[in-house]
């Protein structure tokens, strides 16, 4: 396996063994690839396909039980829940498919959360939260709390929330699976638009094919494994 | 994380859940003002009972007595057994004590007897005191009328505030005990007489039949009057008639100016109460009754007294008495406590019980922390200072209200009957913070341990 400078993701002989009682489950079952820097990759797999648990593995918020994950030059297989907590706050940014804003925090706030993480001032923070939001279309909407705004609004500040860190990937876990089929569409293009206007490495978990059309490549998993890995 | 965007958070999820944060914040100012109100009950009740001994007499005061001679008779008791002055208090007795450790002040007690009459009333005074004025001053008396004699001033007597009580009248001889009527007489203003040599007094008393000459002549016979003095009265000491304090029944005066007097009555005649040669003639020094010794600090009473115990002398303070005095309100007093503590304990379970449903409510949100990198130090930080500002707030309130309670108590009780001492504040004020970090410390390390996963499972 060739690896150069513009590698951001390598993963070999992945695999991820749940005992369920006597049965044991495989939910990765020798899992190996690479993503390279600026790629906006979709993993691709019906539901109990291994994809989600695919992800957790590549964002570090799992531990596989046998192979190596290296991100950014890390080996984060090794890594305990500490180390593992400090390597997301300063290389990977998250969008969930619940948004998962706090409540009690307005746009901005929730953006500049992160920043809170890494100790960043309020004014720093807030202020690079704003251009954040500038960038997801929301500069109307610095001031709102979560519940004064739709789903569509709210992943863009979930969005801008993973932007914000710069970090060197973002993990997408079914960023549209709660929104209607026009708001999925902006949000897709959004998603692209910044891949390549910011060289952002995105990697999205969807079961649905239309959406992983939009990315530039698609890996398709299948009983925790790896069985189409192909670019548009 | 910065320490204020900890703080920042903290209150803010504090604020999100208002009504549960003030519910619980009440349970500490109800527990803490418990503990503080009892606690100053104690203290009221700690008060009261120094005041008390404060007026039986000073509770860091050793009185020295003369030794018993036969005691002494151990490892050199052929040299100071045989001598009968050996433990006498003598001015160099006085020196010695002054120049022990821990000693502020020490003045011989010189005791004398008076007969003193006015007009038809006469009072018999037995156990007078001359002491140093600095003792006297030491003693902390507030006068009702006058002040101390001053330095070298001739002979004036202060007196206790029921020793009018002791007058009676001699044509009726019926006294203050029999008529209920107080003797009518001004002790300031009025020329008291004063007979010092009161064996003579009554002999020529009960050989003359109540009839008394004015004045008398030297060298008569045995049963002749003794010389009367006019003594003049520096003050009368504060005190109504049911007042009782260590000084009410006597007469005080300045030792040097009774002494100065009791050589001018006695001459060369032994002065009652003080040793004689086996030829019946006076020593030429005089030796004191008692010795009053102030000591630095309560601590050292006990150790003092016993060291003057060990050298023969009676040695008596009121240090036993006062530390079982002490010792029982600290019983009270921890008792007391231990009944706020009670309402507190159940304070702190309210603190522990609302931070668990508080995580588990937040348990997502702690999920996305996790996954947005907030670091497991900075999760527990959050929640311990949540609970932390719930025992600050309830502490603070918890006090004020102590404060209101405690002002209330004694406008009913019309005493001091609660008291909350200063170091009390900082010190539940503290107490109530470490209560809440300490039930929010478990809470915490389960925040801490939530796993990340929490977050992206969707519901």
């Amino acid at each position: 396996m060739a690896e150069g400078n513009h590698t951001v993701i390598r993963a070999k002989d992945v695999y991820k063994i749940f005992r369920l009682g006597q049965e044991k489950v495989r939910a990765l079952n020798g899992v190996s690839l690479q993503i390279g820097v600026g790629e906006f990759v979709a993993i691709v797999g019906t539901s109990g396909s291994g994809k989600s648990t695919l992800l957790n593995m590549l964002a570090g918020l799992d531990k596989p039980t046998r192979g190596e994950i290296v991100i950014a030059g890390r080996h984060i297989e090794k890594m305990n829940e500490a180390g593992l907590v400090k390597f997301r706050r300063e290389h990977v940014g998250f969008i969930f498919q619940s948004y998962n804003l706090l409540p009690q925090f307005d746009a901005v706030e929730n953006v500049a959360l992160p920043l809170s993480f890494r100790g960043v001032s309020r004014e720093v923070r807030n202020a690079q939260a704003v251009e954040a939001l500038k960038l997801v279309g929301l500069e109307k909407y610095l001031k709102h709390h979560p519940m004064e705004m739709s789903g569509g609004q709210q992943q863009r500040v979930g969005i801008a929330r993973a932007l914000v860190l710069k970090p060197e990937i973002i993990f997408a876990d079914e960023p549209t699976g709660n929104l209607d089929s026009k708001t999925t569409k902006d949000i897709l293009k959004l998603m692209w638009r910044l891949v390549w206007e910011e060289k952002q490495t995105l990697v999205m978990v969807t079961h649905d094919n239309k959406i992983a059309g939009y990315a530039d490549r698609q890996i398709r998993i299948l009983d925790g494994k790896i069985v189409a890995d192909h670019y548009k | 994380m910065r320490a204020v965007d900890k703080m920042r958070m903290s209150v803010q999820s504090l604020l999100k859940r208002r009504l549960r944060t003030v519910l619980t914040i009440l349970g500490v100012v109800i527990g803490i003002a418990a503990i503080v109100i009892m606690m100053a009950l104690g203290e009221g009740m700690n008060r009261a009972s120094m005041d008390m001994i404060e007026q039986y007499g000073g509770i860091r005061t050793v009185t020295v007595r003369e030794g018993n001679n036969n005691a002494q008779t151990g490892t050199d008791g052929g040299k100071k057994g045989g001598d009968p002055l050996a433990l006498k208090l003598s001015d160099e007795t006085v020196e010695m004590i002054r120049g022990m450790e821990h000693v502020e002040l020490a003045s011989p007690v010189l005791e004398f007897q008076a007969v003193i009459k006015s007009g038809q009333y006469e009072a018999s005074v037995w156990g007078g005191q001359g002491m140093e004025l600095s003792a006297l001053r030491d003693k902390n008396w507030k006068f009702k009328d006058g002040d101390f004699p001053k330095e070298g001033e001739p002979l004036k007597f202060i007196y206790g505030n029921q020793v009018l009580m002791d007058f009676r009248n001699s044509k009726t001889n019926q006294g203050y005990y029999d008529t209920g009527v107080m003797p009518d007489i001004d002790l300031m203003n009025s020329t008291l007489f004063t007979i010092f040599d009161t064996d003579a007094y009554y002999q020529s008393k009960n050989s003359s039949g109540a009839q008394l000459p004015e004045e008398i002549g030297e060298g008569e016979a045995p049963a002749a009057q003794p010389k009367k003095y006019i003594i003049p009265t520096a003050g009368v000491l504060q005190g109504g008639e049911d007042d009782y304090y260590e000084y009410s029944w006597s007469v005080y005066c300045d030792i040097e100016a009774l002494k100065n007097q009791l050589k001018k009555v006695y001459k060369n005649k032994p002065i009652p109460g003080q040793p004689v040669k086996t030829n019946g003639s006076p020593y030429k020094k005089l030796y004191y009754n008692s010795i009053y010794v102030k000591v630095d600090e309560i601590d050292n009473v006990q150790p003092l007294q016993q060291m003057l115990s060990d050298m023969g002398y009676q040695a008596d303070s009121d240090a036993e008495w006062i530390s079982q005095m002490q010792e029982q309100s600290r019983a009270q007093q921890a008792m007391l406590g231990g009944i706020g503590a009670v309402a507190l304990l159940v304070a702190a379970i309210g603190i522990a019980n609302t931070m668990m449903m508080s995580i588990y409510e937040r348990t997502k949100e702690i999920g996305v922390m996790k996954v947005l990198g907030c670091d497991l130090k900075d999760i527990r930080d959050l929640f311990l200072i949540e609970a932390a500002f719930i025992g600050f707030v309830g502490g603070v309130l918890g006090i004020g209200m102590s404060y209101g309670v405690c002002a209330i108590i004694n406008a009913i009780s019309k005493a001091q009957t609660a008291i909350i001492p200063l170091w009390l504040d900082p010190a539940a004020l503290a107490f109530a913070v470490f209560v809440g970090m300490a039930a929010g410390f478990m809470p915490s390390k389960r925040a801490m341990a939530l796993s990340p996963l929490a977050a992206i499972r969707n519901e």
